[in-house]
């Protein structure tokens, strides 16, 4: 490359930028680098800060779950990776308390635990706890509410554990890493790790857990696994992080985290769309100089420099303005936001940066190459003949470059190859429909444009005689809309499914042990104070213990699992609740064969046993299959008539198998139940379980306020989130009129020359805008219907429903904001004089 | 200069194949100005650029400064018209993102010339635009705008100069002295000028007109009939080729 190649391309770059000729074209490229980047830059933030809100669940960034203690080197080895370390051992004992026994579970905690989250304590039963940074002090014990209640305890008594007493200090309100049962499991009892060799529980043969709590940056976590992966025994260690986790929140912040992902992809989407256009005009407005640069004899290659040159300035001008902007903008977001999002500003991630030049770049030259090729392409002869355009006809080469920097952008962003491919070929059907609409709107606009020529008949000629380029236009108005549609509606859907996923009224309270001859009693009881309580399912205890007359050995109950535990190994031989009904549980749906007819035994002539179809697939149950349960010392017999799958995400008890009641006559249930208690009559909660002293009573309040907690602050990130694609969106609408408005100049020029006036101008343009908008939404509406369809279905695991309100919104929206942005653009041309429009044009 | 043997141009149209030049066979001699005169639409222009090398001819041969332009693809040509060939055009044709030394600089770094300021700087004085050199084109007049291209045009010393109705778009007194500038620096640097016009007052300035008729060219004579109300110009036509 010459020397003199090189000032050229600085000097065209100067002079254009400073006159304003690059402004479409850099601005498109700062957007597209601005928005990318501030999405995925707030996204990965947000991601992170809710991450570590949900590694609270664990009590750290990842857990090493043992059952028998791991050797004290892999602590040491987890201190040279930088790791904090804790630990704990999860055990169940009985716990005495004069006469009275319980099973507890007892967690023996270390020094630093928990490395996430906090502990809670109260200094009376079911009162509000408060966060406190310290363990029990040796020789006491911290322990739950409704262990005071059950075995008659007062602060400062005394349990008994193994061969250990030990002094009830605190009521234990909460720890981090409960887990989301909300009935069934045993009270927690905390003690000092340093206690637990003198309970003398933990032997060979006991069931104990061990966890291992390790935080530390991701890069340390996962060159630790990578160390110890290797010498991990699969049979009795897991390594649990918190996207194992399998909860409600967990899978709430996946499905978010899908959302900032799919809106980052259509952010890059909307800038690549942007670019295309504005590079589609940049090549256009440089025809006259490619022609006179080849007049005057400069070779192909010189030419092809000076604005490869050019766009490389360009682009990377761009990208310098659009990470500052779209550096503050995320900032600016984080700032309105805190408060009530947890975002750390401290974290600075290189990733969103990466991708956001990438993708500035990757658009602005893949998305030029067609335009550049076509600008190359330009005869000299046009100094000569005016209306000579570029040779080059060729889209082939435009469709292959565009539609591969979208898709490779897309695939390389998200990682995630189904999600890329159902929004590009959505897109794909898009163009293709829409080049058929609009070639179908062209033929209907002949009959409908004849008569006197006034501002209709003059819009249509326009679109009629513009086809292509208004195929274009059409196109790049409907992806936008379609887009923008998208991220609302998934919002929309998203946010209405959390919210149904725990609708006020869900129940706070759980009641366990109800007696049969409590139950009228407890039922007249609540009614008198005004306390809704419906369902009352009868519970068993009892254990699980053959498949086909197969010895089976593994935990059934839901309620037994840890949260993040690796399912199917760990609690073995626990005993599960069996409960059993004649009707189907709201919540739950059959998924494979009948729910019980009738009171008959099934074929085999035993009676019928309805299985959740996760534990069914888990233990490999297939219907048919005949299943043992031991109740005290009877053997039950059941055949799986059905799979059932239940929603774990309600507050509602839910059990893995329902049996055919006629099996279960004869055994006496303890029943179990659920009630709302508005938080005004937390205080009757005392006062209104008096009388049932032995009734065991779950407060989940705490727990779903967590859940609920959460759900808001994603659903407000969502918002905000939807708010920057909106904003990006309406900045690549104001650009593509703009471009197109460029092209009406001349035009517009003829027809003041003419004498037309400027009302009857800008009716004209009023309507063709106004028609592009129209048929732009409704486009829009159709292929927003189809992606939706494929997304839900397929990535973000919903329902998929039809949007009928957006076949009318779309289209009137985008009428007006169309029309209203090209009356805008006319009137920034009609304002000017016509010899300026017409010095222009030269 | 130039030498033309049976040139012809033709254009496929949807009613079959349209000939906008006929077999046109002309020599023009080193440092001889001509005109190609005509009314719009009898192929002058068509002819400049087949001659200029912007196009290619359908048929025939065509020699500029010994070089056969009608065996050059559109690189060589590009070439050729670099190191030969300077342009005026109607509309100027001046890069509108350019300052007016900086447009008349441009075929100077087009040809790789260090010393395109200076030269620029030096021929821009020479049209009298000296203190106007940072202009942008839309910014001066349509005589200056013509000036300027006028300098680009001589900038590199090209040996033969192409003018397509230099002053089409300019009014009577700009005319004027375009036309007195264009045909000095002509005469000073020894340019063979190759003129189209339809202006027969511009055309008779040259050393030879040509007219050009519904795509056949003739030689003609153009003379003042100073005998009645004012100036006229008669026409006596003879074939060329």
């Amino acid at each position: 490359m010459t020397k003199q190649t090189l000032n050229l391309a600085w000097r065209l770059f100067k002079h254009e930028a400073k006159r304003g000729e690059l402004t479409i074209i850099l601005l498109a490229i700062i957007l597209s680098v601005a928005s990318v980047l501030s999405l995925s830059l707030f996204s990965e933030r947000l991601q992170s800060a809710l991450t570590d809100k949900s590694a609270e669940f664990i009590a750290a960034d990842r857990v090493l779950k043992s059952r028998k203690p791991v050797d004290e080197s892999w602590i040491e080895k987890a201190k040279e990776f930088n790791l904090n370390t804790a630990n704990q051992v999860y055990t169940r004992s009985m716990a005495f308390s004069g006469d009275n026994m319980m099973l507890v579970d007892l967690r023996a905690a270390a020094e630093g635990y928990p490395l996430k989250g906090t502990v809670k304590v109260a200094e009376q039963p079911f009162a509000p706890g408060q966060a406190t940074n310290s363990l029990p002090a040796p020789g006491n014990a911290w322990i739950e509410s409704r262990l005071f209640q059950n075995l008659g305890l007062s602060l400062g008594q005394v349990i008994e554990v193994g061969d250990k007493a030990f002094t009830v200090s605190k009521v234990l309100s909460e720890v981090p890493d409960a887990g989301f049962s909300v009935f069934g499991g045993d009270p927690k009892v905390l003690i000092s790790e340093q206690d637990l060799a003198s309970t003398n529980i933990i032997g060979p043969g006991s069931r104990a857990s061990f966890s291992y709590f390790f935080t530390g940056s991701d890069s340390d976590l996962d060159a630790y696994y990578d160390w110890l992966m290797p010498q991990l025994d699969k049979e009795l260690q897991s390594w649990v992080s918190v996207s194992d986790d399998d909860s409600a929140i967990g899978r709430s912040i996946a499905k978010a985290e899908q959302y900032f992902l799919l809106a980052s992809l259509l952010a890059i989407v909307l800038a690549a769309v942007s670019i295309a256009v504005a590079a589609q005009r940049y090549s256009q407005r440089h025809y006259d100089p490619v022609a006179i640069m080849k007049t005057l004899g400069a070779s192909k290659k010189m030419v092809q420099q000076v604005y490869l040159l050019q766009i490389t300035f360009i682009t990377l001008l761009g990208i310098v303005i659009g990470t500052v902007l779209g550096f503050l903008i995320q900032q600016i977001v984080v700032w309105a936001l805190a408060g009530s999002v947890d975002v750390s500003l401290d974290v600075w991630f290189w990733r969103p940066l990466i991708i956001a030049v990438f993708t500035g770049a990757i658009c602005a030259m893949l998305f030029s190459l067609y335009p550049l090729l076509k600008l190359f392409s330009v005869s000299p002869l046009r100094v000569l003949r005016r209306d000579l355009g570029a040779s080059l006809s060729s889209r082939f080469i435009q469709f292959l470059a565009s539609g591969g920097a979208i898709f490779s952008l897309m695939w390389a962003y998200s990682g995630d190859l189904s999600l890329s491919a159902i929004l590009f070929g959505s897109g794909i059907l898009l163009v293709i429909s829409l080049l058929l609409v609009t070639f179908g709107l062209i033929w209907v606009g002949r009959k409908l444009g004849q008569g006197k020529m006034g501002a209709w008949q003059l819009a249509w000629a326009r679109i009629r005689r513009r086809a292509m380029d208004n195929a274009i236009q059409l196109i790049s108005f409907a992806v936008t809309i379609m887009l923008l549609l998208i991220v609302l509606v998934m919002r929309n859907d998203m946010i209405a499914q959390w919210q149904n996923q725990l609708p006020q009224g869900t129940p706070n309270y759980f009641l366990v042990n109800i007696t049969e001859q409590q139950l009228p009693e407890l039922k007249a009881h609540f009614a008198e104070e005004k306390v809704d309580i419906e369902h009352f399912y009868p519970v068993v205890r009892g254990r699980f213990v053959a498949i086909n007359d197969e010895k089976v050995s593994t935990a059934v109950s839901k309620e037994d699992e840890e949260p993040g535990e690796d399912r199917g190994r760990e609690g073995l031989g626990r005993e599960a609740n069996l409960t059993w009904s004649d009707t189907l549980q709201p919540e739950n749906e059959i998924v494979a064969g009948e729910w019980f007819e009738s009171g008959e035994p099934l074929a085999s002539g035993l009676y019928g046993v309805s299985v959740e179809a996760r534990i069914a697939d888990r233990l490999n149950i297939k219907l048919g299959d005949k299943l043992t349960f031991n109740v005290g010392s009877e053997i039950i017999n059941t055949q799986v008539s059905s799979l059932r799958e239940v929603n774990w995400q309600t507050m509602q008890p839910n059990f893995f198998f329902v049996i055919q009641p006629q099996a279960m006559t004869g055994y006496l249930p303890t029943y179990l139940s659920s009630f709302y208690l508005d938080k005004s009559r937390k205080s009757d909660i005392t006062e209104l379980m008096k009388p049932f002293a032995s009734v065991t009573l779950f407060d989940v309040d705490a727990r779903i306020e967590q859940l609920r907690g959460i759900v808001q602050q994603v659903s407000l990130a969502v918002e905000f989130i939807l708010v920057l694609v909106l904003a990006a969106g309406a900045l690549v609408l104001i650009a593509q009129v703009q471009a197109s408005m460029d092209e009406r100049q001349q035009e517009l020029a003829i027809l003041r020359t003419l004498g037309a006036k400027g009302r009857l101008i800008r009716a004209s343009v009023l309507f063709e805008f106004v028609i592009i908008g129209l048929v732009a939404g409704l486009m829009a509406a159709f292929s927003n219907e189809v992606s939706l369809f494929f997304l839900q279905s397929q990535i973000f695991e919903m329902e998929a429903v039809l949007h009928w309100e957006y076949w009318f919104i779309a289209p009137v929206v985008g009428a007006i904001v169309v029309g209203a942005l090209g009356i805008i653009g006319c009137w920034r041309l009609l304002r000017l004089n016509t010899s300026h429009l017409l010095r222009q044009m030269v | 200069m130039i030498k033309t043997s049976a040139i012809t141009k033709t254009v496929t149209t949807s009613q079959g194949e349209l000939a906008i030049l006929k077999p046109i066979s002309f020599e023009v001699k080193a440092g001889e100005s001509i005109a190609i005169v005509g009314a719009s639409g009898s192929g002058k222009s068509t002819l400049l650029s087949l001659l200029a090398g912007l196009d290619e001819v359908s048929s025939g041969d065509i020699y500029l400064d010994g070089q056969a332009l009608h065996e050059m693809n559109e690189e060589q040509r590009a070439q050729l018209r670099g190191e030969k060939v300077g342009f005026i055009f109607q509309s100027f044709m001046l890069v509108q993102s350019l300052t007016a030394i900086e447009n008349i600089m441009l075929p100077a770094e087009i040809a790789g010339l260090d010393n395109a300021k200076q030269l620029g700087q030096e021929i821009l004085d020479k049209v009298g635009l000296g203190h106007r050199g940072d202009h942008y084109p839309n910014q001066l007049s349509g005589g200056e705008q013509q000036r300027v291209a006028i300098a680009r045009a001589f900038i590199t010393k090209p040996k033969i100069l192409f003018a397509d109705e230099p002053t089409g778009n300019l009014d009577a007194a700009n005319s004027d002295k375009i036309e007195q500038l264009l045909f000095d620096l002509n005469r000073d640097s020894h340019t063979t000028l190759v003129l189209v016009t339809h202006d027969n007052e511009l055309a008779k300035h040259c050393q030879r007109q040509l007219l050009m008729n519904a795509g056949e060219l003739s030689e003609v004579t153009l003379s003042d009939d100073n005998a009645s109300s004012g100036q006229k110009s008669v026409i006596s036509q003879s074939q060329v080729g």
